[in-house]
């Protein structure tokens, strides 16, 4: 071992054009060993396919749900321009909690994040989904393609459609916190039921030709929105053929603070987030 | 004076921030404020490099602190000149990392953690963070630091007024410092002796730089402009007028030319004793090359293929070979350490980049991004950005210099190229075809304008476009709207007679899927593509397509003319036909284009506001090679997406853009 030791040092001072003494090549040495394994032991613990990832367009809020989830308060937020992953503790360990800009130019980066997740979180402003319907349709769209064409040999993700901010939701009575979760959802899934369906017919419909052009390339064509339900009927996220889709209605107000072991015992009669933490729970 | 003032993660998440009047804190809490479009505009497109941003009677002006990843911005009104933003932005920056440099750095550690059991444990501990504990006392420091510099600003303004010699925007030196900071005592937690420290220490590093970076780009910004504006318009009028002289005996072509003329230079139409072989079927395989026809997937649907880039060698590091010089050079100036140091430091990920170690770098990218034909401006800008948000970031493990700097502008040539909005033209066809109507209303067809300046390919393209469009079971009209240039309308004929033909393909009733819509020569464009809109939709064709006369940017009365085409016609799309050859005036081109479409189509009475284009087609992209410069320069000059890139002489060679592709045909050698 010391021989070997020797040699290589001698080998490293032949290399290094530097006026190095003897002693300082070895400490040298030695410390570079210590990076590299440090290096590879911190790459190996990385543990994968156990995350939370957080997608949905720009301003849906998956910032501030970070925010009260990690920091247990709802900090103010604007438009992110980076990916943010902070450590939740849940069920007695730490999940990691991605959250993925919305902006359209970078949120590609959703892909990379893709293998390690275990639940999808798809984060919808419940307030202006009947105006944004069509943008939002997209994006999980490509989202719904992705998890679709996932190698069969991983599990698919759990997805989560969450109608957030749905306190912000104008109806005519003052209905209790729950009702307003249900309106949510069901308006959510309505809007996005129909733009999906309008997406998945623009797709299918076609000329009737068949043996022109045919290479076998893979296409760019975004798949992903077929069902198991009887053919002719139109998109519904019940039958779709990727797995179980599931509606949370929840809520978050900046400036407040989140009480987490309240909401835990299950008496934080105001907190917005009570289901997703629920619904988290179980699913990971 | 100031509006909103706040300091903001990266990540999203805002640490701090305090508006001064109640119009600016309503609008901060919507999401339509400064802050937000700053980064959605400005910031993830890559604009880093400008120098202020400007929304809704707002300048906003911003800087970084890339180690701790933070942003500090600052807005107010438009309209004053307020001179101490920049000192404020340097002062808040200083202070407050100094003051709370712990705090943020547990902050954003805790918005990167690698889930090792370690950084688990510490979370379950400090599970709750207190942020107004932490930032307590930022509030009172900013305050003094805010009313020294606006102190500051005044005592500037009244030396200017009077006629004293002394220079008034350089810093008062020394002692009077720390005089500017109010004196009553506060019983707040921070340390004012400190923060006259640090003001001090700010003051020396602008003092050593030279002063802020304002002026210097301002100015090489504008002269090129400038030049390129007057001198060639007034050579080129000169060098007509003496031309025209020495050609007297030209024949014009004003005098009718006779019936046989006419028949033997109109090839658009078939001679009859031809038709009985059907010459035209052997030509038309030419036309239509099979191996790089679209696919068509498993639904039949006719696809464009992807423009792919094809690269033999082994992906080298160019940039790495063009630095390696310069790189090496500027290194043993590093301090005492020396090279052993650095070397220490390297492996340690303890390196900070400073401007100097990437000035050499980003020097190189900008030679490379010109040599693959992106236009000079746009270099620099997208090399400034990079350079902007990597000084003060550390490198970690083992990555070089340029390993991180050219991870960097990768990134940042992909967000400039990624569309922000949707490129599904077939989707937005169908969606408009669709769309429930009331029974008043008549269903109008799509309308897709091409512009852009003489002999890049409007027709073929358009033509290609029309292809694919048949392929996909549309009925589309051509309206020829160039009526100048002679031979447009023919073209057009020839190119409707052949796809008529060919759209066969065992489709059936080919017949009737493509028409042209004529109106002949020197008429008004706008009132025949107007007809052909209505024509089209009497009779239920799905979507019109509608080719104009090409045109030089700088020619006003050309421009008022297709201004006019838009705002009388408001087409669903206006694509920008642009070649892929073109470098420098690519900027030009397109900026002219959008303005001159801006502008003058807001004038007229059908919309309200003026539109500009929608979508590039890049043309001539085959000649190329891998010098796509021309792709990244239009796309950072509108913001808009490239559509299609056109590749050939046949109907196929028509392709969707790929990013990744480009990007790597950009950073290649």
């Amino acid at each position: 071992m010391t021989s070997q030791r020797g040699i290589v040092s001698v080998t490293v001072m032949e290399s290094l054009p530097l006026m190095v003494p003897k002693p300082l090549a070895i400490i040298l040495l030695v410390v570079i060993t210590m990076v590299v394994v440090l290096y590879f032991i911190r790459r190996g613990s990385h543990t994968r396919g156990n995350s939370i990832m957080l997608v949905g367009i720009s301003d849906a809020g998956k910032t501030a749900i970070l925010s009260t989830l990690v920091y247990g308060q709802t900090l103010s937020s604007h438009a992110s321009l980076q990916t943010n992953t902070c450590i939740l503790p849940l069920n007695k360990k730490g999940v990691t909690l991605v959250d993925i800009p919305g902006h359209p130019r970078i949120r590609a980066q959703f892909r990379e994040h893709l293998p390690d997740a275990k639940v999808i979180v798809f984060v919808v402003d419940a307030s202006s989904i009947s105006r944004n319907g069509s943008i939002v349709a997209e994006y999980l769209h490509q989202i719904l393609h992705a998890v679709v064409t996932i190698l069969p040999s991983q599990n698919p993700p759990a997805i989560l459609i969450l109608a957030h901010k749905c306190d912000l939701l104008k109806s005519g009575t003052v209905p209790s916190t729950s009702s307003l979760g249900q309106l949510a959802t069901n308006r959510v899934r309505n809007v996005l039921e129909r733009e999906l369906e309008k997406r998945r017919q623009s797709h299918t419909r076609s000329v009737a030709i068949d043996e022109l052009g045919a290479d076998g390339e893979d296409s760019s064509e975004l798949g992903g929105l077929d069902c198991n339900g009887p053919p002719g009927e139109s998109f519904k996220f019940v039958e779709w053929e990727g797995g179980v889709i599931e509606f949370i209605g929840t809520w978050v107000s900046i400036g407040e603070k989140v009480d987490l072991e309240n909401e835990k015992s299950g008496n934080g009669s105001n907190d917005g987030l009570k289901d997703l933490m629920t619904w988290l729970e179980t699913h990971i | 004076m100031l509006d909103h003032c706040s300091i903001v993660h990266k990540g999203g998440i805002v640490l701090w921030s305090r508006s001064f009047t109640p119009e600016a804190s309503q609008l901060t809490s919507s999401s339509s404020s400064p802050v937000n479009s700053l980064i959605r505009d400005a910031l993830i497109e890559g604009r880093v490099a400008e120098e202020k941003y400007e929304k809704g009677g707002y300048a906003v002006k911003w800087t970084f602190v890339n180690d701790l990843e933070l942003i500090f911005v600052v807005a107010y009104q438009r309209i004053l000149q307020l001179t101490y933003v920049d000192d404020l932005l340097g002062a808040l920056k200083i202070v407050f990392v100094e003051l709370f440099q712990p705090f943020l750095a547990a902050f954003v550690a805790s918005l990167h953690a690698i889930s090792s059991s370690a950084v688990v444990l510490s979370m379950t501990e400090a599970t709750r963070w207190n942020f107004e504990n932490a930032l307590e006392g930022w509030d009172i420091a900013f305050d003094k630091l805010l009313k020294g510099l606006e102190n500051k600003a005044a005592e500037d303004r009244k030396l200017r007024l009077r006629p004293a010699a002394r220079p008034p925007p350089t810093p008062s030196p020394g002692s009077s410092d720390v005089d500017l900071l109010p004196t009553e005592s506060q019983p707040g937690t921070v340390d004012e002796q400190q923060i006259a420290r640090n003001v001090e220490a700010l003051k020396n590093r602008l003092r050593g730089r030279g002063g802020t970076r304002a002026p210097g780009r301002g100015r090489t910004r504008k002269d090129p402009r400038n030049g390129r504006d007057s001198h060639p318009n007034s050579d080129s009028d000169v060098a007509i007028k003496h031309k025209q002289k020495g050609k007297v005996l030209r024949r014009w072509g004003d005098e009718l030319p006779s019936e046989s003329e006419m028949a033997s230079l109109d090839f658009s139409y078939e001679k009859l004793s031809d038709q009985d072989h059907h010459p035209a079927s052997n030509d038309l395989e030419a036309l239509v090359d099979e191996a790089s026809r679209g696919i068509r997937n498993k639904d039949g649907l006719y696809e464009v293929r992807d423009w792919e880039f094809t690269n033999d060698k082994a992906a080298d590091d160019v940039i790495a070979r063009a630095l390696s010089g310069s790189y090496k050079e500027s290194k043993p100036a590093q301090g005492s350490l020396g090279t052993l140091g650095s070397l220490f430091a390297r492996f340690t990920g303890s390196k900070v980049l400073s401007e100097d170690d990437l000035k050499p770098v980003l020097e190189g990218m900008k030679q490379h991004l010109m040599k693959k034909n992106v236009a000079k401006d746009i270099a620099e800008k997208v090399c400034e950005g990079v350079g902007e948000s990597l000084v003060g970031r550390k490198v970690g493990g083992f990555q070089t210099t340029y390993a991180t700097v050219r991870l960097a502008l990768s990134n940042s040539i992909t967000h400039i190229l990624t569309p922000k909005t949707s490129t599904d033209l077939l989707f937005s066809i169908r969606a408009k075809l669709m769309s429930p109507l009331t029974s008043a209303q008549q269903r109008m067809p799509y309308s897709i304008t091409f512009v852009g300046v003489n002999g890049v390919g409007k027709s073929t393209n358009l033509s290609k476009v029309c292809f694919w469009l048949i392929q996909n079971g549309f009925r589309v009209l051509i309206a020829a709207c160039d009526t100048f240039r002679s031979g447009a309308v023919e073209q057009l004929r020839v190119h409707v007679r052949n796809l008529s033909m060919l759209s066969v393909g065992g489709a059936g009733d080919s017949e009737g899927r493509v028409e042209l819509y004529e109106r002949g020569y020197g008429k008004d464009a706008a009132g025949i593509a107007k007809e052909a809109i209505a024509y089209g939709r009497d009779n239920g064709f799905d979507v019109v397509l509608i080719d104009t006369a090409g045109r030089m940017q700088d020619n006003e009365p050309l421009m008022r003319a297709l201004a006019k085409l838009v705002s009388v016609n408001n087409p669903d799309k206006i694509l920008f036909v642009g070649e892929a050859l073109v470098g420098n005036e690519a900027v030009d081109q397109l900026t002219k284009f959008d303005r001159a479409l801006r502008d003058f189509s807001g004038a007229g009475t059908a919309v309200a506001k003026g539109r500009g284009i929608d979508g590039m087609l890049v043309t001539k992209w085959d000649t190329v090679d891998d010098k796509v410069g021309a792709a990244l320069s239009m796309t950072y000059v509108t913001g808009q997406p490239i559509v299609f890139v056109g590749t050939g002489q046949t109907y196929t060679d028509l392709r969707q853009l790929r990013v990744a592709n480009v990007v790597e045909a950009i950073l290649s050698d």
